[in-house]
């Protein structure tokens, strides 16, 4: 539970503002993160942070005002300033035309699974020795540079209203090491990432294997330019977590869906849109995400949320305010979501993938996705690190970087085989605020005639 | 110094001092003793976004055998202790030391800054502003829009800066920004839209009033309605092929952004962001020698009077300069920060960069400064107005504003989806296209352009939030930019 002087401090707030017939939903965000930064095969900057937020939403009627606080919080004052600029701001809202749904926690939480104290307090010293060992052991074989960085840290969210007496708490680790090497002539890049909720998870004598794995092939063979046009592909785990946020997205977007800018808008739950294989479940307790089980506006408890069934259009997200404004009902998706992408029945490994595949592209990672067009399902973007070139069942050469410029409805259409394998893969960012959150994706996704929109021959 | 602040300095300069007897070479913090962001939203008559964020910390750094330790903290009766972590993350950092950071000859500079405003736009009251939004929410209304936004964000900042060469820098930054936006479905079922964002020619005070300048803003709601009617009348999407451009300042600017911004940043040049956002295909050995664009292409990191990306100091302290970027299409100098030099150099067996480029950025007290675009500005060229460039295109089309972009990871090659396109045949705009987008190589893509519009199409453009770094970090940028055609350009997506 949180510490119990800034619970006594929101308890108080939250009963200052009922005693005052104000409708507040008050929240709190405590961070305690660290990173190292990599460069050159040496460590550049070493940073830590602590920082407490607290962020009050007010409501009248038809009326809503907000106010966040980034700052040391110790004294009830401070928050109910920030509890009345909310209110100033409510006050000379003009009405909306509806009225927006008020938060309200169902029941108690209070959650900490997925934290590990010796995660949250990793030294930089030991991140370090983990780093230096990978490059002491690979530095050797080539003329390679070593860039990357390492995250870690703890995140507690508490959020109560009041609506009633009852608070919702969550605690928990996250962390995410990348390192990358570049090639120095050759200019080629792999990489390795680790991410997870606990320390266990990280270890440098995965980081060495997967890059040793790499080092034959990108060292013996030269870079290969694929031609333009459809070729089929294996996409690795980072490469489907950006499919999977794009689908997301463009397709199941309550507000995009309403406005008719998704590629789902206008169809009925039901329907196909992609392969049979296709299963994408929002699952706050499945083990492969960091897991929230409540949202932030007043939830609701939330569970399991389908949103695709063999292929199928099962379901859509819809956040309090869109709910609001389009009659619907709320979903649980105020900035809180943990997508799982259904594993399938082929085998594990990427030797596996490589013989299915038997001609084709691996990419598993793909930079800088967008979407161009939403209501078509159209993204684009670049393949980067560990892409290869596959000829009858075998990996052969390294390939540059190519544009796939294609629509995330014909990919997942065009789906042949998905592995039995599931991948933790860490999505976290940084901007403002530590926010964990990961994606259960397969080992691979098997895809055909994915368009190639540009070819280069670099790296 | 101010006065309220005097207490602090007194202690954070004794840290700094202690700092430096503890072995550190440099050290520096900044207070931000307010922050503050308020951002209103109307979507579709209805207020969605409706409040403010306010942030007081320290941040402080510290240089230990040639690594940095940073770290942050909120609670200002912990200075001794925020220092104490930076110094062991430093220490921790130099257990694996590569060339190491060099921040020079000492330069000590007493400074301040203040943007050009007439009116404080957090001392404008909230009606105040609700009026002018809900105003431009009506004029944005029409038959054939579906849905509408009016955005408004502002933001300041009050940063002190301190180092161990005795600087310090008293800093007050606001930063009004707007957005204008109408959409509807076309015939086939495909979301269009229209926008427009507050921008200007770098004149002028950066205060509410800009946001009440007709001209810069709220006058181009019209403009939008009438365009969106355009897009939702087109027949055709644009057909795929190689064809002129002719970029219009809103989108010259982020192609400039993506293309040359970011892959001149000094810490991307020698590799630090190759796990995040991407290195970049300049290398060092590059800098003095690479012909990045054509003749045509001279690119500066400028100093504008009004614009985001003005800041007076840098967050070293180094006073923001005007620095020649590219000359005539060659690479002449690269954005960055003190502490690389010595590293750049060294990895180019040359000296290629011999002043730093005061372009250390931190977007707020608890992240450390990272090299970052300050206004990265196309000097205007001689080719006279839109008019006269579109007079001389055969076969080329208009494009404005970016509606998805996605750039290779060197920033090597871009993708750009765009609001619409108008086709120019026989050096005579003709007919609106939807859907139009383009793609390049940068290196090539600089190389085609072949006409630059004079002054009178320059416009600076900004944004609130370029993201880069870990821990991520979003700042404030613009660019003056002026029309742009390129020849030769691969548009159009194949269907």
């Amino acid at each position: 539970m949180l510490a119990p002087r800034l619970r006594e401090l929101l308890c108080t707030t939250r009963d200052y503002a009922r005693r005052e017939g104000i409708q507040a939903e008050l929240s709190l965000h405590r961070e305690r993160s660290s990173l190292i930064r990599l460069g050159n095969s040496a460590v550049a900057l070493s940073t830590s942070e602590e920082l407490t937020r607290f962020d009050v939403k007010v409501q009248d009627g038809r009326r809503v005002g907000s106010y966040h606080v980034n700052s040391d919080l110790t004294s009830a004052e401070q928050l109910r300033d920030a509890l009345n600029r909310a209110m100033e701001f409510c006050a000379a809202s003009p009405e909306n035309e509806y009225e927006p749904i008020f938060g309200l926690v169902e029941e108690d939480v209070d959650d900490s699974h997925g934290f590990d104290p010796a995660l949250e307090a990793l030294p930089p010293e030991e991140k370090i020795e983990v780093c230096a060992k990978v490059i002491e052991a690979i530095k050797p074989k080539g003329a390679y540079d070593f860039s990357g960085s390492w995250s870690s840290g703890s995140t507690e969210f508490y959020y109560t209203t009041t609506a009633n007496d009852r608070e919702a708490y969550r605690r928990l680790t996250d962390g995410k090491l990348v390192l990358t090497i570049q090639e120095q002539q050759h200019k080629w890049e792999i990489y390795n990432e680790q991410s997870g909720k606990g320390k266990a998870e990280f270890s440098a004598d995965n980081a060495i294997m997967e890059l040793e794995r790499l080092l034959p092939i990108y060292e013996s063979q030269p870079g290969y330019a694929p031609p333009l046009g459809n070729t089929r592909v294996i996409f690795g785990p980072q490469a489907i977590g950006e499919l999977l946020m794009m689908t997301l997205w463009g397709g199941f977007v309550g507000r995009m869906y309403e406005e008719k800018q998704a590629y789902t808008s206008g169809k009925p739950f039901g329907e196909q849109l992609f392969s049979p294989l296709i299963s994408i479940t929002d699952d706050p307790g499945h083990p492969g995400v960091y897991g929230m089980p409540f949202d932030f506006n007043g939830m609701r408890r939330r569970r399991a949320f389908p949103l695709v069934g063999g292929g199928m259009f099962r379901g859509l997200i819809y956040d309090t305010r869109t709910a609001a404004k389009y009659g619907k009902t709320p979903t649980g998706h105020d900035g809180a979501i943990d997508l799982v992408l259904s594993t399938g029945d082929a085998p594990a490994g990427l030797d596996a993938a490589f013989s299915l595949t038997g001609d084709g592209l691996y990419i598993p990672f793909l930079h800088y996705v967008n979407m161009p067009e939403p209501s078509k399902g159209l993204m684009t973007g670049a393949s980067r690190f560990n892409a290869l070139r596959i000829v009858d069942g075998r990996p052969v050469a390294p390939i540059f970087s190519v544009r796939i410029t294609d629509s995330v409805v014909t990919i997942l259409s065009n789906t042949l085989a998905i592995s039995s394998l599931p991948v933790f893969l860490d999505v976290s960012t940084t901007y403002e605020r530590r926010s964990p959150q990961a994606v259960s994706v397969p080992e691979y996704l098997i895809c055909d005639n994915v368009r190639i929109s540009d070819t280069t021959e670099s790296f | 110094m101010a006065s309220q602040c005097a207490e602090i300095a007194g202690r954070v300069n004794a840290e700094l001092r202690r700092m430096v007897d503890a072995g550190c070479s440099f050290a520096d913090a900044r207070y931000f003793d307010e922050s503050s962001s308020e951002f209103l939203l109307l979507y579709d008559g209805n207020l969605e976004g409706n409040g403010a964020e306010w942030e007081r910390g320290i941040g402080v750094r510290v240089l230990y055998h040639g690594a940095w330790g940073f770290a942050a903290t909120a609670n200002l009766d912990a200075i001794p202790a925020c220092f104490d972590r930076a110094l062991a993350n430093g220490r921790a950092a130099a257990m694996l030391p590569g060339c190491p950071r060099d921040m020079g000859a000492a330069r000590p500079v007493t400074g301040s800054y203040r943007p050009s405003v007439v009116r404080d736009p957090f001392g404008v009251p909230l009606r105040d502003k609700l009026a002018l939004m809900q105003c431009l929410d009506a004029e944005l209304q029409a038959p054939h829009v579906e849905h509408r936004f009016v955005y408004i964000h502002t933001q300041r900042c009050r940063v002190f800066y301190w180092n161990s060469e005795g600087t310090e820098i008293d800093r007050l930054h606001i930063h009004p920004f707007g957005y204008l936006r109408v959409m509807a479905t076309d015939a086939e079922g495909c979301a269009q839209r229209r926008s427009h964002e507050l921008s200007g020619n770098g004149q002028g005070t950066r205060g509410f009033e800009w946001l009440a300048d007709g001209d810069e803003f709220g006058n181009h709601a019209e403009r939008l309605k009438s365009e969106l009617a355009d897009i939702l009348a087109a027949a055709e999407a644009l057909t795929p092929g190689r064809r002129s451009v002719i970029l219009l300042p809103a989108q010259g600017w982020i192609q400039a952004h993506e293309t040359i911004g970011h892959a001149l940043e000094l810490d991307r040049i020698l590799g630090y962001e190759r796990s995040y956002m991407g290195a970049s295909h300049v290398k060092p050995w590059m800098i003095g020698t690479l012909q990045y664009g054509s003749e045509k292409l001279n690119c500066r990191a400028g100093v504008i009077p009004n614009s985001a990306g003005t800041f007076g100091y840098d967050d070293e302290g180094s006073p923001q300069q005007d620095i020649p970027l590219i000359e005539k299409g060659l690479l002449v100098n690269v954005l960055s920060s003190r502490a690389d030099l010595a590293e750049v150099n060294a990895a180019a067996g040359r000296t290629v960069v011999t002043e730093a480029g005061n372009a250390a950025r931190a977007c707020a007290f608890y992240r450390s400064p990272i090299d970052r675009m300050t206004n990265v500005n196309i000097d205007p060229g001689e080719d006279g107005t839109l008019e006269d460039i579109i007079a001389s295109t055969e076969d080329g089309i208009i494009l404005d504003k970016y509606s998805s972009w996605s750039i290779g990871p060197n920033r090597e090659h871009f993708h750009f989806a765009c609001e619409l396109a108008w086709e120019v045949k026989d050096g005579a705009r003709a007919r609106v296209l939807k859907n139009p987008s383009y793609q390049g190589h940068t290196l090539e893509f600089w190389h085609a352009l072949d006409m630059v519009g004079d002054e009178r199409t320059w416009r600076v453009e900004q944004t609130s939030d370029c993201g880069k770094g870990e821990p991520n970090q979003a700042i404030q940028v613009a660019h003056g930019v002026p029309v742009m055609r390129f020849h030769n350009v691969e548009t159009g997506e194949m269907r």
